[in-house]
């Protein structure tokens, strides 16, 4: 969930304006070096951002029968890192901010601290430890979604208590109260995104094996399996293998 | 051959992973607005002024007289259609009123684990004006000024030219693929992809995989062909001339002086 625009009050906009600053500041210069040394990577990272722009859009079932949103945080932070993707999400939140308006301007560095960067670094962390330890491909999918929804929504509970402390037990009561709102619908929305990403891995793993070496997904030990040979495979012939 | 699916494999607008009838439709209005062609400074100035006005002023006057003041810029000179407006603004709307009720109750204390808080319908209230009015600013400057007309403009503005080119792809890209999803979509459905919950889950699933591999493969095709025209890593576009009106910002500063007067003045003969 996006926090609306002018939903925290002006000193906590700024705060979290200035707290997200220097991870995208980071992310910035990763992604300037990148593309003064490869140019053509210009393109790439445009399609990437494309891509987590688009999944942020697309719409999934919920327990309640209505739809959500994916954050798209985890697919994205496995597939292109953390730092990359505090600037790809900013921009993504920007453009969600004017062209759809989800979330809003004052509230971006709120929005960018919990979408960009915490979610990220959350995800990607959980794949990573859960790789390391030799879990499944696919397992460590499943909670690096999970993980980095549900701490998206952790962190903006923890926003929204900070900006409107409860009158009578002031921040703990308003982190229980905003956390206990989120946490009945968000934890279903973190499985189903999580089962929405093996899924979405799961094609991709069949169909775009050479983007997935390429961005570091899969190693090439792990790329050997059947299919490893069509990384030079046609977008018509990515496209039917997705379908 | 049938090119059109029958009406009921039409996958209804709400449902699960179609973008929505119109893509970004706010975008479309920006680019055939009556201020187009106005420099995207001024509009900024006064749409984000007033967003700034609606945060910092006491939301009470101060909240529905930014939403006035935006709602008749809106509506009169910027000439955006009320109706589209209202489909834009009943998003964030419905953000403001489920974010505000929360803010009615109040956890533990005397009253019992949950009772509705002493000043909660007063404060609930206040955030419910403060986030119309500051959403109706974004939505002012949203409405008027195409992305692609602020963008390249942004390297002035000092911010790193890859950035911005990345996020000229993303723009275009951008697009291409929310058309390309919807119509993925809605063939799935031609093809009893929404008949059960399994199916819409396999869809959803090679909805994002599609967009994926189209992604990467509109980049690879765009890399090959700007390549065979010279590509040295920048992204030259056109960039619409706009020459600033200063009366269109001096008569922005008057609003916002306007605005911030008034509400002072009416504060202290309310309180």
């Amino acid at each position: 969930m996006h926090i609306a625009e002018g939903y925290l009050p002006p000193a906590h906009a700024a705060a979290w304006a200035v707290a997200s600053a220097p991870f995208v500041v980071h992310g910035v210069r990763a992604l300037t070096r990148e593309v003064r040394s490869n140019p053509e990577s210009t393109l790439l990272l445009g399609a990437s951002g494309a891509f987590t722009f688009v999944l942020s859009a697309l719409k999934i079932p919920s327990v309640t029968g209505s739809c959500s949103h994916p954050t798209g945080t985890g697919l994205g932070a496995i597939l292109f890192r953390p730092p990359i993707m505090a600037v790809l999400g900013t921009i993504t939140l920007l453009f969600q901010a004017l062209l759809l308006a989800h979330g809003g301007l004052t509230t971006l560095g709120a929005n960018v601290f919990s979408m960009a960067i915490v979610g990220p670094w959350a995800g990607f962390g959980t794949y990573w430890l859960l790789r390391r330890f030799g879990a499944p491909l696919m397992v460590a999918v499943f909670f690096g979604a999970f993980a980095a929804d549900l701490s998206t929504y952790c962190v903006t509970s923890v926003q929204l208590a900070l900006a409107f402390p409860d009158p009578g037990t002031g921040f703990a009561g308003a982190l229980a109260k905003f956390g206990s709102i989120f946490a009945l619908t968000q934890i279903p929305l973190a499985v189903s995104e999580g089962l929405l990403t093996v899924l979405v891995m799961r094609l991709l793993t069949q169909s775009s094996k050479g983007e997935l070496l390429r961005l570091g997904v899969l190693s090439k030990v792990t790329g050997k399996d059947k299919g490893a040979g069509r990384a030079g495979a046609s977008g018509e012939e990515k496209e039917a293998a997705a379908r | 051959m049938r090119r059109t699916p029958p009406t009921w494999a039409r996958p209804r607008p709400g449902a699960p992973g179609l973008p929505g009838k119109r893509v970004l439709p706010i975008d479309a209005a920006a680019h055939a607005g009556r201020w187009r062609h106005r420099h995207p400074v001024e509009k900024a100035v006064l749409g984000f002024g007033l967003t700034l006005s609606a945060v910092c002023l006491p939301a009470w006057p101060g909240a529905p007289l930014v939403g006035a003041a935006t709602l008749a810029v809106l509506l009169g000179p910027a000439g955006v259609a009320p109706r589209l407006l209202w489909r834009a603004f009943r998003l964030p709307l419905g953000f403001c009123v489920t974010g505000a009720i929360p803010l009615l109750f109040q956890v533990g204390g005397a009253a019992g684990a949950v009772s509705l808080a002493p000043d909660g319908p007063v404060h609930a209230g206040q955030l419910l004006l403060r986030t119309s009015a500051a959403s109706l600013g974004v939505l002012l400057f949203a409405f008027t000024t195409p992305v692609s007309d602020v963008l390249p403009r942004l390297v002035r503005a000092g911010v790193p030219a890859p950035v911005v080119d990345v996020a000229l792809v993303m723009y275009r890209i951008g697009f291409l693929l929310l058309d390309t999803v919807a119509k993925v979509r809605q063939a799935q459905a031609a093809r009893l992809g929404q008949a059960s919950r399994a199916a819409a889950w396999r869809s959803l699933a090679g909805l994002g995989a599609i967009a994926f591999v189209r992604s990467f493969d509109r980049a690879a095709r765009l890399q090959e062909g700007l390549a065979g025209r010279g590509y040295d890593g920048t992204l030259r576009v056109l960039v619409p001339e706009a020459a600033l009106s200063r009366r269109f910002l001096a008569a922005t500063g008057a609003l916002l002086a306007a605005l911030v007067a008034a509400t002072l003045v009416l504060k202290g003969l309310l309180s």
